[in-house]
């Protein structure tokens, strides 16, 4: 065992192991410090030195974004530690921070220290989620999020809402992590291996004959239902209107960004690093029928686009339409998928346009939940009745979720926009001579319109009817300030959507990104059982610079 | 010696039957059972698919899942708790406040 | 003689799984649940799991059961009333059942899987279990610890009663 190995694991886990102290050090400061103090005024300490930790993990990850240009595999992948899942990460603990900030006020329980410690290990959760390369992993940190969700979204005790949509979580989590899990028990059992770049070496070529691949296919296929549950793809999202009607909105919040953004992660991981070999092809689908998990990802796609945006039209709940409205949206990504699969390996467009969806999505989205919370805290409730006449009620949080709203049913000048058209060009692009995904992109286009339908719906709700309750309804600074800034960003990433895409881009050319294990990965020295406590950090060998 | 399939084969058919009382069955706590078995079924066959491919990762996966599924069942149990002070009920379809 | 220790030991546990989703009393599924584990850790051993066969017991047996029956006893419920499911649910869940049995054995016996262990022969003793626990798998197993301490907390936060 070499101390200097563990050192440099150390130093590469620094931020996680910042937020794991973070987490302990709230629960701690609640017990020890702050247990005769009331209520509000723990909540305001504890958020405040929540708030603090999560910036200073945030910087951290800016220092080693800014630092690597090489990647690190520690345990076979256990943790993979690159400039892009660092990217991501960002964008977890951002958001964990937008939430905290949002939930700042409204103490939804007695256990302040338990409320933002359980959110922090959430946010452990997701982080290793994003940096895991392996079976297991992805397994345990998939669990660490679904868990302490389970919890925060019951964790309104006196509610009813709350404690039923808790056990609707729980229950359809629980039945998607043993799916989850009987499939991964196939894959391992197929290919032999637990990680995601081992397995993609036993699937490749004279290999492959050796693999059972029914027992493989029946594995993905289970294992996507499981993701499917998570990422609340349809016809697995049942869960997810109720669980977000039912939870505290900044858990809602967090269950439809932070928790998402890993799970699509993870998804794509999967499929496009373990196992490209088995992919099939979805180009020209209707017509030709290839085995794989394209097609069938393709099919889910659909289902989501068509199940979430026809099922929004009917809900008279704001959560209830964003849950919906997340499940089209789930379609959309996974349409991003079909797309990268398509285009082979590695994709110069169709990668930086998944990745901008899946940042603008998540941005959109937890404005628009920190405006419900704004609101319908002030309000009392979240249905559409409350949301009546609320542009003369507060003219600021109702232009935000004009804005919000907008930029989610992708109209020109805002993100969401943007974020589409990168997609659905980077869809249509996979397959330039036949344009075989066209089916799949002209079918969410004409979602999309759909789509509009029901966003315009709540927006006229707030802005032409008239409101019955006159009182003027507003929140706290700093609610306004950072729910401000989320408009803002939406806004400028509209005006300068390349600004951000060439960053992924750039990020695409450096070596080893995610997409980048069918291409075959390095011949590694096989280690004997004893190994050494952790692998030495390998630096990544130069994958080709993509064409641009 | 009994082959691969053979374990197999009985860890999908213990798939199979908890698959089933998740379906059946009413009572949340039976629920849980089923889902433990659906669990062990993964684990009856990471064990084995370990033992015929000559490594250990599928019997560390499998000790993995025994601690995530303790985690699990306690953590449902206390949801169970939490609902039955409201409620007292422990019927899936008794939870009706939500509309699917 | 492993041949027969393996059909019994899996006759048994499907049988007690079976008993365990049919009985009408929470109790009795309960216990047959226990049973059908411990059918499994006997299956492990016939792997040369035994380490996990005593995890198994330890936490099958020790724990979850008896977390089951402290909340039925805690909550107290009262015998399940005759409830109207209707043939339909009933006939799905056999269909389903069956489906998914017939399926996945049939994929299991077409496929070309190895008929004997691999050789040389893996043991499942603790010590080669803790060997690879603690070298490749560490960082996963930190973040069980942490998995299991958040539980921990959510548990305690949710079935504690709240002072009024």
């Amino acid at each position: 065992m070499n101390s200097s190995n563990i050192l440099h694991v150390l130093n590469l886990l620094t931020p996680e192991i910042v937020l794991c102290g973070l987490a302990f050090g709230v629960l701690l400061l609640d017990i020890i410090f702050f247990r005769s103090d009331s209520v509000e005024h723990r909540h305001e300490q504890l958020g405040c030195s929540v708030i603090i930790g999560l910036v200073m993990v945030f910087f951290i990850y800016a220092l080693q974004y800014m630092d690597w240009q090489n990647t690190f595999v520690v345990g076979h992948g256990a943790f993979v530690a690159s400039r892009l899942n660092t990217l991501f990460k960002m964008a977890v603990v951002g958001l964990a921070l937008i939430t905290v900030v949002i939930g700042f006020k409204t103490p939804y329980s007695t256990h302040v220290g338990e409320y933002y410690g359980l959110m922090l290990f959430s946010v452990l959760g997701m982080v290793f989620l994003i940096s895991s390369e392996d079976l297991l992993m992805i397994f345990i940190a998939l669990e660490l999020i679904s868990l302490t969700l389970y919890v925060l979204t019951a964790f309104q005790k006196g509610a009813r809402r709350s404690v039923e949509g808790g056990l609707k979580y729980f229950i359809f989590g629980g039945f998607s992590a043993a799916f989850l899990l009987f499939g991964l028990s196939y894959i391992y059992g197929a290919t032999g291996h637990t990680s995601l770049r081992e397995i993609a070496g036993a699937l490749q070529g004279d290999q492959l004959a050796k693999v059972p691949m029914k027992m493989l296919g029946i594995g993905i296929l289970f294992t996507l239902v499981g993701l499917g549950f998570k990422i609340a793809a349809a016809p697995f999202h049942l869960w997810a209107p109720d669980a977000y009607e039912g939870a505290p909105t900044p858990v809602a919040a967090m269950i439809a960004t932070g928790s998402k953004i890993a799970s699509f992660v993870a998804l794509t991981k999967l499929l496009l690093i373990g196992l490209p070999a088995a992919a099939g092809s979805a180009l020209s689908w209707p017509t030709r029928w290839h085995s794989g998990w394209a097609g069938t990802v393709a099919i889910i796609a659909v289902l989501s686009m068509t199940i979430g945006n026809f099922a929004a039209i009917m809900q008279t709940n704001v959560k209830r339409l964003l849950a919906y409205s997340s499940v089209a949206h789930a379609g959309y990504i996974l349409v991003a998928i079909v797309a990268i699969q398509a285009s082979g390996v590695p994709a110069p467009s169709a990668a930086p346009a998944i990745y901008f969806y899946i940042i603008i999505y998540a941005l959109t989205n937890i404005g628009a939940f920190g405006v419900v919370n704004a609101i319908g805290s002030k309000a009392g409730g979240d249905d559409f009745e409350h949301f009546t006449g609320m542009a003369r009620r507060s003219p600021y949080l109702s232009l935000l979720m004009l804005i919000f709203m907008l930029s989610l049913a992708g109209i020109p000048p805002l993100a969401g926009f943007f974020g589409k058209f990168y997609l659905f060009a980077a869809a249509v692009q996979a397959d330039p001579k036949n344009l075989g995904l066209l089916w799949l992109v002209a079918y969410a286009i004409a979602m999309s319109a759909v789509s509009l339908y029901y966003y315009l719906k709540l927006t006229k709700q707030m802005y032409v009817l008239p409101a019955k309750d006159p009182r003027r309804v507003t929140s706290n600074p700093a609610m306004n300030t950072s729910l401000g800034l989320i408009g803002l960003m939406v806004l400028l990433m509209g005006v300068f959507p390349n600004k951000v895409v060439e960053r992924f881009e750039n990020l695409n050319a450096n070596p080893y990104p995610i997409w980048e294990a069918a291409v075959p990965p390095p011949p590694q020295p096989e280690i004997p059982v004893p190994a050494p406590a952790e692998k030495p950090a390998v630096p990544a060998p130069a994958a080709p610079a993509p064409k641009s | 010696m009994i082959p691969l399939e053979h374990w197999i084969i009985v860890s999908s058919c213990l798939f199979a039957i908890g698959v089933a009382g998740v379906i059946l069955r009413r009572n949340a706590l039976v629920v849980y059972m089923s889902l433990e078995m659906i669990l062990n079924a993964s684990n009856l066959a990471l064990v084995a698919a370990s033992r015929y491919n000559g490594n250990l990762d599928g019997q560390v996966f499998a000790f993995f899942t025994i601690a995530v599924a303790a985690a699990e069942v306690a953590v449902g149990l206390a949801i169970i708790v939490a609902l039955f002070r409201l409620k007292q009920t422990v019927q899936v379809s008794d939870v009706t406040t939500l509309k699917l | 003689m492993e041949n027969s220790l393996f059909y019994f030991f899996s006759v048994a546990m499907l049988s007690c799984a079976l008993l365990t989703i049919t009985c009408k009393n929470p109790v009795s599924s309960v216990i047959f649940l226990v049973l059908a584990f411990f059918s499994m850790a006997g299956l492990f051993v016939l792997l040369n799991a035994f380490f996990l066969a005593a995890v198994q017991v330890l936490v099958y047996a020790g724990a979850i059961m008896v977390l089951f029956l402290f909340v039925i006893m805690l909550l107290n419920l009262p015998a399940e009333e005759k409830r109207h499911r209707g043939w339909f649910g009933g006939a799905a869940s056999i269909f389903v059942m069956v489906a998914l049995m017939l399926e996945l054995s049939f994929v299991a016996h077409h496929e070309k899987l190895a008929s004997s262990p691999a050789s040389p022969g893996i043991d499942g003793t603790t010590e080669d279990v803790g060997m690879v626990l603690f070298s490749r798998y560490m960082l996963p197993f930190e973040v069980a610890s942490l998995l299991l301490l958040a539980a921990m907390i959510g548990v305690i936060i949710l079935s504690r009663k709240e002072k009024k």
